[in-house]
């Protein structure tokens, strides 16, 4: 990052915080209301200083990871089965156009009665909340590769088989890796929503608990970490993925 | 009887809803080591038939023989270079040649051995770990032989792999491919549209005729190699060929 550009950033959240502590001491909301910038941050050592912050994320990433593991081995099977076998495109197709607008926390009645109130039913919301855009994306990624990439494999005498692993998936990449993108922001979704319905770990738990004591320097902090962690992997790891993509595939 | 054979091949396509005959019984007897070019108006059919040859495609009706043994499919026997190289983005320069031999069960010690050979043909060997966009088009076609000749196949199939290249590293691989050629006693087939190349390259010239194709003219080079671009012998060759392939440009 330039350095201009992260002078900008510093100065625009340094004002955020200005205007927030501003705002605070005007005095024009109860504290119980609108906590200042100071009781979140004293919340967030709290969290910090009893571990019950790390093990909030530690869980919800745990519950992530692993439901967002199943949506990518099954996104990336049903959608290069679509894009390679017309008639499952035209059925099963349709369906996952269909069941993608559903929202992750929907599924979170058929969850608990199918799972309980048990983490299987978390990591069943997370992860049917990320697989139809992990699906779709491979989809139009697969439909999208350079014809004549498939046709010099099978001239070098790639079976269907090979075909998939080293042709298929590379190729389509770039599409690929949005679908990871777009799944993983779906799946951290619905993991912190499932949470803050029916768990009793995680952060969605923590922000639940914030709201039950009337805890709003809690609710906010635990926010801020949600957020957080989404800038991290957002801005970070994905983007750090997508550029060497970007580049190596030609894209750029 | 030659290496390569093809039999009678008819190919239709299908355009405004009416099928659209593009290949009119095209038969062609490529002997082994022989160095054929095909040329012809844009659109007539040639890279088709090349396709057809490497079994990407299907005829509608006749057949190609392989040592006289029909061939339906695609096979690492034919080896088709692409205009545009087709190389794959996320593999290294090594990578992409040993593909072949990779997806063939070839151990990694053996593939090392037979790549080192190509890319040390091709002048590629300081460019083995690198990846596709950081070479030129000339390199990338180079990549792009050094990929085929590692699967050592009976008969390359090379379809404009040197339309898109400027014309001095153009020049430079056409005299290399002759090199390569008489090194490697390679069955070659290639079209162009380009009638220079074609005979700075061809022990043969085949030209087709405008849409549907059949074979015009058949006219052999019998002259020292390897060729170069300015000598002004090969343009008696230009001239016959040109004369037979005009009127069809213009149909």
């Amino acid at each position: 990052m330039k350095s201009s550009t992260l002078a900008k950033k510093i100065g625009f959240y340094a004002m955020i915080i200005i205007v927030w502590q501003g705002l605070d001491s005007a005095d024009i909301w109860p504290d119980n209301i609108f906590p200042s910038p100071i009781d979140v941050v004293e919340d967030l050592a709290y969290g910090v200083a009893d571990a019950s912050l790390f093990y909030g994320i530690g869980t919800s990433l745990l519950r992530l990871s692993i439901g967002l593991s199943i949506a990518i081995a099954g996104g990336l099977v049903l959608g290069i089965f679509m894009a390679r076998v017309e008639t499952v495109n035209q059925t099963i197709g349709s369906l996952v156009l269909g069941l993608q607008s559903i929202p992750s926390i929907a599924w979170v009645p058929l969850a608990i009665l199918w799972f309980g109130l048990t983490d299987s039913g978390i990591i069943f919301v997370t992860a049917i909340g990320a697989i139809f855009a992990v699906t779709i994306n491979t989809y139009t990624g697969v439909k999208n590769i350079n014809p004549s990439y498939i046709e010099a494999a099978r001239n070098m005498g790639a079976k269907e088989g090979q075909l998939i692993t080293s042709i298929l998936i590379p190729a389509a990449f770039p599409f690929i890796i949005s679908g990871f993108k777009q799944g993983w922001a779906f799946a951290w979704r619905g993991v912190i929503g499932a949470e803050l319905l029916f768990s009793f770990l995680g952060l969605g738990f923590l922000l639940n608990v914030g709201r039950q004591l009337n805890d709003v320097s809690q609710v906010i902090a635990i926010m801020i970490v949600i957020m957080g962690i989404g800038i991290l992997v957002d801005g970070v790891v994905f983007k750090k993925i997508e550029d060497k993509v970007m580049t190596r595939w030609g894209l750029r | 009887m030659g290496k390569l054979e093809s039999r009678n091949i008819e190919k239709y396509f299908t355009h405004d809803g009416k099928p659209l005959k593009t290949l009119d019984g095209i038969n062609v007897n490529v002997e082994d080591g022989e160095f054929v070019c095909i040329v012809g108006p844009s659109g007539c059919g040639k890279s088709t038939f090349l396709r057809i040859t490497a079994g990407l495609e299907k005829p509608d009706d006749g057949e190609i023989l392989l040592d006289n043994q029909p061939v339906n499919n695609t096979g690492p026997d034919r080896i088709m270079v692409f205009q545009e190289g087709a190389l794959f983005p996320w593999l290294n320069v090594r990578d992409n040649v040993e593909y072949g031999l990779k997806i063939a069960g070839v151990s990694q010690e053996k593939r090392n051995e037979i790549s080192n050979r190509y890319l040390d043909m091709m002048q590629l060997t300081q460019f083995a770990t690198s990846y596709t966009y950081q070479l030129s088009t000339g390199m990338k076609q180079r990549v792009a032989i050094a990929r085929a000749l590692v699967m050592e196949p009976d008969v390359l199939l090379m379809d404009e792999p040197f339309a898109a290249l400027d014309p001095q590293t153009r020049d430079l691989l056409l005299v290399e491919m002759q090199l390569i050629w008489q090194k490697t006693k390679k069955t070659i087939v290639f079209v162009t549209h380009n009638v220079a190349e074609a005979v700075m390259l061809g022990t043969r010239v085949l030209v087709f005729t405008h849409r549907p194709a059949r074979i015009k003219k058949e006219i052999k080079i019998d002259y020292r190699r390897p060729r170069v671009a300015e000598d002004e012998n090969l343009l008696k060759y230009q001239k016959k060929i040109l004369a037979e392939l005009r009127p069809e440009v213009k149909k």
